[in-house]
């Protein structure tokens, strides 16, 4: 037998013993030596065989596959969120959009300081499908307005913080609040009753207390069939 | 209505009907191989949740078959022959997500300072990294106690290409341990 063979022979079974085999490592140092290093081998092999690695592939193989769903499922979010505010923020945008148009073509509504009368609070809802029980003190501007095809009320209330636009929109339903800022003006948009309110305000004026009071104090009026 | 045979050898023996009371040793033997079968299937597959599941269904098949059990004392090889074949059938059923080389390094190097013996966990990570081809047969030696021939049987292969893989696997090893690697042998040199 040769070295080669005889090497080939103990790498593959270090334990194999056969007649040539041990006739050929006893008259040679070099295979002997060579097969107590491939035994030795053999025993660290076992020792390392008896305990897989600690972190299996899987724990790194998961977190790959879990985020490729949280993946797909933002993805799938975001286009559902993408869609959803094509459909629910970009009308209510616009509708801001045209509040505020309406504001800007009216900038003596902010000026108004003297307080109206009830009547004239009444003439510029009348019409519109709402009753408000409002202080007829805090009122300074108050008028009918053309606005997206109908008359809607627009009214101008008077706060500590300085004066602030309230359109009662009884046909424009959105269906979540939005704020918004634009043309110096900030405002927001809250669902109410059938329809909704926009309130806008210039130099901090408080639109938000304003909103929730006019969200409290507007009567929404059965709609005529 | 209840089974009149336990349908798995998972469950526990107070779970079983009473008919099942006869089995209840076999059941405690497979029970107490399950480590020895999860290792084995863990090295093959380098994935302890897919070794858990391979285990699960070769235990399944193995009670259903429990009948060509004829001796205890070889239930040991009976298991590992199954989990192999499991093994085998699992890759054959789906091609099993390829996982990179290194990423197994990494993820077993992680815990490397906690390991007081770090040859062992070079030596781990080594034979993790060697190809099926050449760890199944080294698995099958070392850890299942298999001989040449019987691992030919299983593999379907020659007792010479058995030799030869387990060499080259040796050989791999051996390089990585920091000795010098003997040339390499044609398929087909090695003989016994």
């Amino acid at each position: 037998m040769k070295c080669e063979q005889a090497r080939l022979q103990m790498g593959a079974d270090p334990s194999a013993a056969t007649p040539d085999l041990e006739a050929h490592v006893a008259g040679c140092a070099a295979c002997a030596r060579f097969r107590e290093e491939m035994r030795a081998l053999d025993v660290d092999i076992r020792r390392a065989l008896q305990e897989p690695p600690r972190a299996s592939v899987s724990r790194r193989r998961r977190p790959q596959r879990l985020w490729r769903q949280w993946a797909l499922a933002a993805s799938v979010l975001l286009a559902t969120a993408a869609v959803l505010g094509v459909w629910l923020l970009r009308p209510s945008q616009t509708l801001a959009r045209e509040v505020v148009a309406h504001v800007q073509a009216e900038p003596e509504s902010w000026l108004a300081t003297q307080h109206l009368s009830s009547g004239d609070i009444a003439a510029a809802l009348r019409g519109s499908g709402v009753e408000l029980e409002l202080i007829s003190e805090r009122v300074t501007y108050a008028h009918s307005c053309w606005f997206r095809g109908r008359y809607v009320p627009h009214l101008v209330v008077q706060t500590a913080q300085g004066p602030v636009t309230v359109m009662i929109l009884s046909h424009e339903r959105v269906l979540m609040r939005r704020s918004f800022r634009e043309a110096g003006m900030s405002g927001v948009i809250v669902p109410a009753g059938t329809g909704s309110i926009a309130v806008l305000a210039r130099d901090g004026g408080d639109m938000n207390a304003v909103a929730g009071q006019m969200q409290h104090d507007i009567r929404w009026l059965p709609q005529p069939h | 209505m209840r089974n009149s045979q336990p349908e798995s050898p998972v469950s526990s023996v107070s779970e079983r009907s009473p008919g099942a009371d006869a089995q209840a040793p076999l059941t405690q033997l497979f029970e107490s191989l399950r480590p020895d079968l999860v290792r084995f299937a863990h090295w093959l597959s380098r994935d302890r949740a897919v070794a858990e599941d391979i285990v699960q269904e070769s235990l399944l098949r193995a009670w259903r078959s429990r009948d060509a059990l004829r001796e205890p004392a070889s239930a040991r090889a009976w298991l590992l022959t199954i989990v192999r074949r499991e093994h085998a059938r699992l890759y054959e059923r789906k091609r099993l997500e390829l996982v990179s080389l290194e990423e197994v390094v990494d993820t077993a190097a992680g815990p490397r300072l906690a390991e007081p013996d770090g040859d062992l966990l070079t030596l781990r990570n080594a034979i993790m990294r060697l190809p099926i081809e050449y760890r199944e047969p080294l698995v099958l030696q070392v850890l299942g106690g298999f001989s040449t021939e019987e691992i030919a049987r299983e593999l379907t292969l020659s007792s010479t290409a058995v030799l030869t893989r387990l060499f080259r696997a040796r050989n791999k090893l051996r390089a990585i341990c920091g000795m010098t690697p003997v040339a390499d042998v044609a398929d087909g040199e090695v003989a016994r």
